[in-house]
């Protein structure tokens, strides 16, 4: 009971801020038409969900992230990798990269559209800009910072190339990667919601701005709550992948 | 196990220089076969140095190493160090880090060196949860895994509570008698080396300045014998431009080779 409790403690405060919302909106405090009310943007997402829209946008919108994700995480990723490990990799690409990363890659938007137009191209290209840069800062200096007494040890016990990685070198670098796995993730849905925004015929962000034109603030608000959902989705992804691949870590160590 | 089982080690007019930097000149040593050699100089007189020179963690930069009568290059397959940090694989369990160096079919040689360090129990544990104790004892395992022919010591019980150190040397001396490999080990603490060394070794400006072997019975107990050899090095080390202590030398149980 008490344990429960205390589970439920964080969820106390958000609980009350829709409850006062809730009330504020109906006895009219608050015009609907500013901000419905919670139960408004409930029953709008009932109704979208059982048109089967709702799911549809949902998932064109989640499709677009991974993909951007996957390509800028993968370059990113063996960009770090190879600059890690490698010190003529990292003379002659680190500098260039550590350029590119001053640009902010929504200021590129512009320039994309003439790229590639308005389609998934352009939205996919500037998801994956935004991922390549944490992912590739923090796999770099994972791998920068694994231990070099580890190393040493392991060339006293002279372990060939490919288990000195495995065993050493990627498990040493993880947490870091770790961090920029979720650190992208997050610029993943921020960079989808300004590139959704960009014409559009599908997605979380089509359906907001449809909404917008014909004055459906509920739906509009509806878009909001389903994009902090879906970040706070990926966000326990990547804690689940943190607790799970750090389990030697002090810091998630249980007591079994 | 056979007689000569160690290692046998010579080094010859062996230099060590970082940049303009000489940290060892000349030096000139032979370690027999199984025999333990302890190493004990001040702070940064390069003792470490010496010990990654004979592992092959560094080349020398002028001289040569001989192990068996042939010239080393690069890390010896049957030499194994343990550091002052026990330097353990954190994501991994003790037991895979005892058999990091082994192959996948010699997995019962990493469970019978934990054995030896007595801590089988342990095996599945975290290397985070152990003490700073029972790490050093998994790093010992882990170089004894392989059944090395000589072991180099860094400091291994530096780090250590005085209880602790105690029972870690009994537990190095027990194991060192048992597999008879070759043991050189660094240390700060004399009467450390003097317990378990069969000769003690002082490094003093980048040279052996001074060597006397311990000839007293095993294990060793802290008699006059024994304090007095304490004695003798500890006054070797401070006064470190010593000359004429051959006039201190009581010359029965031990003889003293000033160079
Ligand atoms: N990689 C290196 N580059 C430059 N100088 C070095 C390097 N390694 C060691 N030295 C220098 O060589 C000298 C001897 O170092 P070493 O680590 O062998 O000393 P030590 O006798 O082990 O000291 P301690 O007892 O404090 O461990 C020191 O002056 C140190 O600064
Ligand atoms: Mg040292």
């Amino acid at each position: 009971m008490r344990k429960s409790l205390n589970a439920m403690l964080p969820f106390t405060v958000p609980a009350l801020v829709v409850i006062v919302w809730q009330i504020l909106g109906q006895s009219g405090l608050i015009s609907t038409r500013i901000l419905p009310t919670p139960v408004a943007v409930v029953e709008a997402g009932i109704q979208l969900g059982k048109q089967g829209i709702l799911w549809q946008y949902i998932w064109s919108s989640t499709e677009r992230a991974l993909a951007g994700f996957l390509i800028g995480g993968s370059v990113g990723f063996v960009l770090g990798l190879l600059n890690g490990l490698y010190r003529i990799s990292q003379r002659l690409t680190d500098t260039s990269i550590q350029m590119l990363r001053t640009i902010p890659h929504l200021a590129l938007i512009p320039l994309v559209i003439v790229w590639f137009g308005v389609g998934e191209e352009a939205k996919i290209f500037l998801v994956a800009l935004g991922s390549v840069f944490p992912i590739y800062v923090n796999t770099f200096f994972g791998i920068k910072s694994v231990d070099s007494d580890l190393i040493e040890m392991a060339k006293v016990y002279r372990l060939p190339w490919l288990k000195l990685f495995w065993k050493v070198i990627l498990p040493g670098a993880l947490p870091s990667i770790l961090v920029g796995i979720r650190y992208a993730l997050g610029v993943m849905w921020m960079t989808l919601i300004v590139a959704e925004t960009i014409s559009e015929n599908s997605g979380i962000g089509y359906m907001a701005m449809n909404a917008e034109e014909f004055m459906q603030m509920n739906v509009v608000v509806l878009g909001i709550v389903l994009y902090a959902l879906l970040g706070k989705i990926s966000d326990w992804i990547a804690t689940t992948m943190e607790r799970r691949f750090l389990r030697w870590h002090p810091n998630y160590l249980s007591n079994h | 196990m056979s007689a000569s089982f160690g290692l046998q080690l010579s080094m010859q007019q062996v230099s060590k220089q970082y940049g303009k930097k000489t940290v060892l000149q000349g030096v000139q040593l032979d370690i027999s076969p199984g025999e333990f050699v302890a190493v004990v100089g001040r702070s940064g007189c390069g003792k470490s140095t010496l010990l990654r020179l004979i592992s092959g963690l560094e080349p020398p930069t002028a001289g040569e190493i001989l192990v068996d009568h042939e010239r080393i290059s690069g890390i010896h397959p049957d030499i194994r160090v343990m550091f002052q940090e026990s330097r353990l694989l954190p994501w991994l369990k003790v037991i895979d880090n005892v058999a990091i160096g082994l192959g996948k079919e010699e997995r019962d040689k990493a469970v019978s060196a934990l054995h030896r360090v007595g801590l089988e129990t342990r095996a599945r544990d975290w290397p985070s949860v152990l003490s700073g104790g029972q790490r050093q004892r998994v790093a010992l395992a882990r170089a004894l895994a392989s059944d090395p022919r000589m072991l180099l010591l860094d400091e291994p019980l530096g780090a250590l509570d005085a209880l602790t150190r105690i029972e870690m040397q009994q537990l190095i001396e027990e194991i060192w008698s048992i597999q008879k490999f070759t043991a050189m080990l660094v240390t700060h603490d004399v009467s450390e080396a003097i317990a378990l060394a069969d000769r003690v070794i002082l490094i003093e400006n980048g040279q052996i300045a001074f060597e006397v072997p311990v000839n007293l019975p095993r294990p060793r107990e802290r008699d006059h014998h024994f304090v007095r050899l304490e004695r003798l090095v500890l006054d070797k080390i401070l006064k470190s431009h010593a000359n004429g202590v051959s006039s201190q030398l009581p010359s029965s149980q031990w003889t003293l080779l000033p160079r």
